[in-house]
Parts: structure tokens; C-alpha cells; sequence
């Protein structure tokens, strides 16, 4: 029974469902690296997969949708890097704002645009996979090769866009003058001012970032794997995300990781509805379990995590 | 430590206190209700049309008022009741420095204990029933913070993440109870009809004097500002409230006057718990009278609030007042959907707004006086030059 759960399709789905969570997890890691505590993650997607699949059925393009997401996650990060960073807003006041704004700007316009609430129209074709290679035949070597196919070459884009960014911004943060700079402002702004480094703009740019990952999450979410948008649909998974930040230890690539773990979490939730026969476990416990495995490793883990030194609070120059 | 922190320069009387401490709040609301004008009116809706359909939703018209109907002010404050008990839980948190964001969580707990209790005890005395399922929705609440509580002051799991990922399993357990072991005798995915004798009485059968015709507003809200009223006692005259306070007001201070910053945590979550699975309970008893998914989907409440603590300034009397202000919004939504055809999800773009001109504007009003401050400081130096 189990050999026949543990498929390479449930390992392809998991590395699926934690695209999302570990592109906005790392958007939450630079952003918090900068001394930037972003909550509104889960807002940022929100508006990223709202507004990719508004411009798709605009513009019957489904990349403009995805560069619709990014600048709209953006325009919302922009806003909370303005409060958090210019205005010294409380942080986690800013991002419920936010998250409340991005739940009522999406719902509004969906009426407003599409004439009814809950759901949005769905999109006319998703993003396929990248490649396409045949499969089939028969013998151990085209099971193999099915396997390696599923596990290695089944994704859409940006699935691999997020494994390309979780290295990039790993060498980034650790080889590169920016990464070394940007650590620094979430240790230690006042040395990282005295040295000459602008501390206001380094955070702006860690949030933009962390705008952008979050939009293009939210792309993954509608135009890759649902194609149409419905009321507050990302259900939590920015703060999945944040989650996912701390066990990776504020780094981009532990961030992968981590999401790699809760998307696991997800594939096993789904896997495991369709697998039982007739209805033993009410569908309410599957659907509980990426949420309950957050909380278990929250606390088996926290004790040992050390955040960034300076995060959450506003800097000041002298 | 705090009293010297609040104690104004300048003895003020009371009005002036009050005009002065809600100034920044009622500008807040005008700001944000400005922006939600011009979203209509972008939106191609008349914005007059729609705020004089959402004040007539949410306060009737004279008319009404002098043969006694005060049915949309019912609403209104029906409403606003558990967004008071909600906003008082999110208010306590907050004291403590806590920020309890998964109140909803807690709230559906509380609400689902009561339909439970309400089914059971159905037979008792009303004045018996009563209490009883109100302690019990208050002890679930709490029970559902505790684990949280207990992982921030242990680990320091930060309360946003866990109370998040616990409100998001209290939906699917809740879920799970009203479509499995308390659903219907239709099957439906609900609970039964509680009986009568433990629904909340509405105003219109407590003074029937006044409420001539059947309002929705219930004795829940009166309980509300009881409460309100035992929240600002415990916070200001008790030594758990001074606990509390000095927590929220400065951790390292606190500990170093003997103050345990984990067991005041865990305190003060599962009072804030407490608080919010009430505001469920009031759901059931006063206005549903049953537990249904809709309880959970309007889960406007807990996150709502959010908006009425930050308002309020987590003052437990004020928040009273915040609490009726997004009543009426949320009441007078229905009725500006309907006549001038603006989409209701407006009012949680205004409420958005309101929580980021409050916070906003307390840090524009801090920054006004350090400035002050700086600029008589540097008066002195030259002085002494």
C-alpha cells in the first residue's frame, strides 16, 4: 500500500506546492535580513495571483499576467516599506493593514470587474510545463526514465525560476558586497550607517525584493496551478511562509528547504484524500495538516533560532 | 513605570483628555472614508448615494425612529457585539505586547462550545444555562491560546505565526464538528436549533418601552461593556494588570522588578483567548442561534477586531466605541450593496485604511513632539554656549 503511495508524482507535487511558499519565504528572508519584519507576505501574494489573472484575461497573455503579479506585489510592498521604513510605522501594524487591503481590494474589484463575488473567471490556458519529452514504453530503463521525467523535467516555470532564485539570492546574501550590506542592516544599522552604507534604501529594496517574490508567488498560485482566482485562495501560506524563513534560518536556500518540507506537508494532504477509500478520515484532518506540521516544528525548533539582531525595529539616523 | 508614562504635562479635564487622545482616530476614520469615496466614485458609483444607503443601513431614518422601530440601529449594534468582545481580546493581547492575530481561531472554539453547551443544557433554568455555556465558550478560547501561549513563552514561537496556523485549524476542526458529530437531523452542515431558553433576549423583550418593534441587537452587548468596564478594572487596578502592562511597556524593566514575563504571557493569550471564544458564544446565543459554516465564513470577526483594537488604541472603553463604529459599517454595507450597487468588500478596504492611518498617524504625532523635544534641547545647548 504504501509503495504504491509513495509515487515519484507525489514528490513532483510537493516540490509543486512548495513553489509558492518558498518564494515568498525567501522574499521574507531578505526582506527580514534588511531589519524588515513583512507579515503582509500573505497580502503580496494575494494581489499577485488577483491581478495576473485580471491582465491574462485582458490581454489573452499569460505573461503579462506574471508581470502584472510582480508589480503589483511591489506596489503593495511599496506601501509597506514607505510606513515601516520612511514613516516608522510599527511593522506588524502595517502589514494587517495591508493583508485586510489586499482581501478587500481583491474582493471588491472582483465584483466590480466581474460582476460577482467568490471566484474570478478562469483563465483560458495555464501555463504548461517547460519541457515535453516522451514517455512511455516498457522495461526497467522507460521506468526510470518516467521517474527521472516526472521528478526532474514535469514543472511549469516558475517552479524553476524559484530553485534559480533560492541559489542566486543564497550567493548573493553570502559572496556579494549587496548581501554582505544587506546582513548588516539587519544586525547592526547604526555600524552599517557609520560605514557608509544608506540604511533607508538597503531596506527598500529588501522589501521591493521581497514584493516582487511574493507577487510572483501568487502568479504560481493562479496562472500555473489553480487558473482562476477565488476570495482569500492563498489561505494562509504567507505566514506558512515566514514559518518556513525561521526553520531555514533566515537564509534563502534553508528557506527552499523548509518549504520543500510544508509543501510535503500538502502533497500528503491532497494524496492522501483521494487515496482512502469511501470516507474514514473526515476531509477536515487532511486539510488541517500543513497548519498542524508549521505549529510541531515551530516548536521543536524555535528554541535553537536566532533572528537578525535589529528586526522590527525602525532606524534612525542620529 | 507606566503610570508616569501616561500622566499628561498639563492637567487637562476630561473632555479635553478625550478630544485630544481621539483625535488622531476620528481624522483616521474621515481620512480613510475620503479614500473610500474615491474608490467608488473610480469604480463609476455614486460615493454620496452609497455612504447616505450605508448610514441609513446603519441608523434608520427619523421616521423610523419615532414610532419606535429602531430595526438598522439593532444591526448596528448586533453587529458591533462581537467585534467589542473581539476587539477587548485583541486590545489585552496587545497590552502585553502580545499580538494575538489568530483571535479567530479562538472565536469559532468558543462559538462551537457554545452550541454544544446550549444543545446539552437546553433544559436547565435560562439563569443557569446561561452562564454556564459563557464559561465554558471562555474556557475553550483560552484553552485554544494556551498552546500558543505556552510556545511563546517557553521557545518564543512568535504568536503571529502559531495563533495564524491555530485559527486556520479551529476552521477546519470546526468545521469538521458542525458537518460530523453536531450536525442537523437533515444532515445539513450545522448545528440544531438551540432552544429557546438559551438564546441571548434582544433589547426589544428587555425594554420593550423603547424598542417597540423586534431589533437584532442583543443582551450580548450590554455583557460587552460589562466587560469592557472588568478589562480596564483588571488593567489598571490589579496587580496581573500591572503585570501585564509592564510587560507590554518595557520586557527587561519588567523582569527586573520581579515580574515573570512567561507566566504573564501565557496570561494574558489565554485571557485574550478567553475574550475572543466569548464574542463567538454571543454569535450563537444572541444572533444565530445555531453554529454554521457561515459563522466561520464571516470571519470578518477576529480579524475585524484587529481594526477595532487599533482604533480604540487598546483602551478597553474606547474599544466599545470602535466596535459600534465597524458595526454600522458592517451593518450599513448590506444596504449600500443594495441601493447604490457597491460591492461590500469596500468596507474592508476602509478598515484596512483605518488601521494604517491610526498607526501612521500615532507615529507622525511621536515624531512631531521628538522634534519639539529636539529643537528645545538644542535651544539649551546654545544657551549654554
Amino acid at each position: 500500500m504504501w509503495l504504491s503511495f509513495l509515487t515519484p508524482d507525489l514528490f513532483a507535487s510537493a516540490i509543486r506546492m512548495a513553489t509558492p511558499l518558498a518564494l515568498a519565504a525567501i522574499g521574507g528572508t531578505i526582506c527580514e535580513r534588511s531589519g524588515v519584519v513583512n507579515i503582509a507576505l500573505e497580502g503580496m501574494m494575494l494581489v499577485g495571483a488577483f491581478f495576473g489573472v485580471v491582465v491574462t484575461l485582458a490581454t489573452g497573455n499569460v505573461w503579462l499576467g506574471v508581470v502584472a503579479a510582480i508589480v503589483a506585489g511591489v506596489l503593495l510592498s511599496a506601501i509597506h516599506a514607505f510606513a515601516s521604513v520612511t514613516l516608522r510605522m510599527d511593522q506588524v501594524v502595517s502589514g494587517t493593514a495591508l493583508n485586510i487591503l489586499a482581501l478587500g481590494l481583491t474582493g471588491f474589484l472582483m465584483e466590480v470587474i466581474y460582476g460577482h463575488p467568490g471566484a474570478t473567471n478562469g483563465i483560458a490556458h495555464k501555463i504548461g510545463p517547460v519541457f515535453n519529452f516522451p514517455t512511455g514504453g516498457t522495461g526497467v530503463l522507460a521506468t526510470i526514465w518516467s521517474w527521472v521525467d516526472q521528478i526532474v523535467f514535469s514543472y511549469t516555470p516558475i517552479v524553476y525560476v524559484a530553485i534559480i532564485i533560492a541559489i542566486v539570492a543564497q550567493w548573493a546574501m553570502y559572496r556579494t558586497r549587496w548581501g554582505l550590506r544587506l546582513r548588516a542592516l539587519g544586525e547592526h544599522p547604526r555600524a552599517a550607517d557609520t560605514v557608509g552604507v544608506r540604511v533607508q534604501a538597503g531596506r527598500y529594496v529588501a522589501v521591493l525584493i521581497s514584493g516582487a517574490l511574493g507577487g510572483l508567488a501568487g502568479a504560481n498560485l493562479t496562472l500555473e496551478q489553480v487558473g482562476v482566482f477565488s476570495d482569500n485562495m492563498t489561505s494562509g501560506r504567507g505566514f506558512i511562509a515566514l514559518a518556513a524563513n525561521i526553520f531555514g534560518r533566515w537564509t534563502p536556500v534553508g528557506s527552499y528547504l523548509a518549504s520543500l518540507l510544508f509543501g510535503f506537508a500538502e502533497a500528503i494532504e491532497i494524496r492522501m484524500q483521494s487515496f482512502q477509500q469511501g470516507n474514514q478520515i473526515p476531509v477536515q484532518f487532511f486539510l488541517m495538516l500543513p497548519y498542524v506540521l508549521v505549529v510541531i516544528v515551530l516548536a521543536g525548533f524555535m528554541g535553537r533560532a536566532v533572528g537578525p539582531a535589529a528586526i522590527g525595529k525602525p532606524y534612525e539616523k542620529e | 513605570m507606566s503610570e508616569t508614562h501616561e500622566a499628561p504635562v498639563v492637567r487637562e479635564n476630561l473632555w479635553m483628555k478625550v478630544l485630544r487622545t481621539a483625535g488622531v482616530p476620528l481624522l483616521s476614520v474621515v481620512l480613510a472614508m475620503a479614500i473610500g469615496s474615491i474608490i467608488i466614485a473610480a469604480s463609476g458609483k455614486d460615493p454620496v448615494l452609497a455612504f447616505g444607503a450605508l448610514l441609513k443601513g446603519a441608523f434608520g431614518s427619523p421616521e423610523q425612529w419615532q414610532i419606535g422601530n429602531f430595526r438598522a440601529f439593532g444591526d448596528t449594534i448586533s453587529r458591533a457585539t462581537p467585534l467589542a468582545f473581539a476587539g477587548l481580546a485583541i486590545a489585552f493581547g496587545f497590552r502585553a505586547n502580545l499580538f494575538n492575530i489568530g483571535a479567530n481561531g479562538q472565536l469559532l472554539l468558543g462559538a462551537v462550545t457554545a452550541a454544544f453547551l446550549g444543545l446539552v443544557l437546553g433544559g436547565q433554568p435560562t439563569w443557569v444555562a446561561i452562564p454556564l455555556i459563557l464559561i465554558g465558550a471562555a474556557l475553550a478560547g483560552a484553552a485554544w491560546a494556551f498552546i500558543p501561549a505556552i510556545l511563546k513563552a517557553k521557545v518564543g514561537a512568535h504568536e503571529v505565526i502559531t495563533t495564524m496556523m491555530f485559527s486556520w485549524i479551529a476552521l477546519y476542526l470546526t468545521s469538521w464538528i458542525i458537518s460530523g458529530p453536531l450536525k442537523d437531523a437533515a444532515g445539513n452542515s450545522q448545528t440544531p436549533m438551540l432552544p429557546q431558553a438559551v438564546w441571548l433576549p434582544t433589547m426589544d423583550q428587555l425594554l420593550p418601552a423603547v424598542f417597540r418593534t423586534p431589533v437584532r441587537a442583543h443582551l450580548g452587548f450590554i455583557i460587552a461593556v460589562g466587560l469592557a468596564v472588568l478589562v480596564w478594572w483588571i488593567l489598571k487596578k490589579t496587580t496581573l494588570g500591572y503585570g501585564v502592562r509592564a510587560v507590554g511597556f518595557n520586557q527587561w524593566a519588567a523582569q527586573n522588578g520581579g515580574i515573570s514575563i512567561a507566566i504573564t504571557t501565557v496570561y494574558a493569550l489565554c485571557i485574550s483567548g478567553a475574550l475572543a471564544g466569548l464574542a463567538g458564544a454571543s454569535e450563537v446565543l444572541g444572533v444565530q442561534h445555531r453554529m454554521f459554516d457561515e459563522v466561520s465564513a464571516g470571519s470578518g470577526f477576529g480579524f475585524t477586531g484587529i481594526a477595532v483594537a487599533l482604533l480604540a488604541k487598546n483602551h478597553p472603553i474606547a474599544v466599545i466605541f470602535s466596535a459600534i463604529l465597524f458595526g454600522a459599517l458592517s451593518a450599513g454595507a448590506g444596504m449600500m450593496q443594495l441601493t447604490a450597487n457597491v460591492p461590500d468588500k469596500i468596507i474592508m478596504i476602509v478598515q484596512a485604511l483605518i488601521i494604517f492611518f491610526v498607526g501612521a498617524e500615532t507615529v507622525i504625532t511621536w515624531f512631531i513632539k521628538r522634534r519639539q523635544k529636539l529643537a528645545l534641547e538644542r535651544e539649551g545647548d546654545s544657551d549654554v554656549a
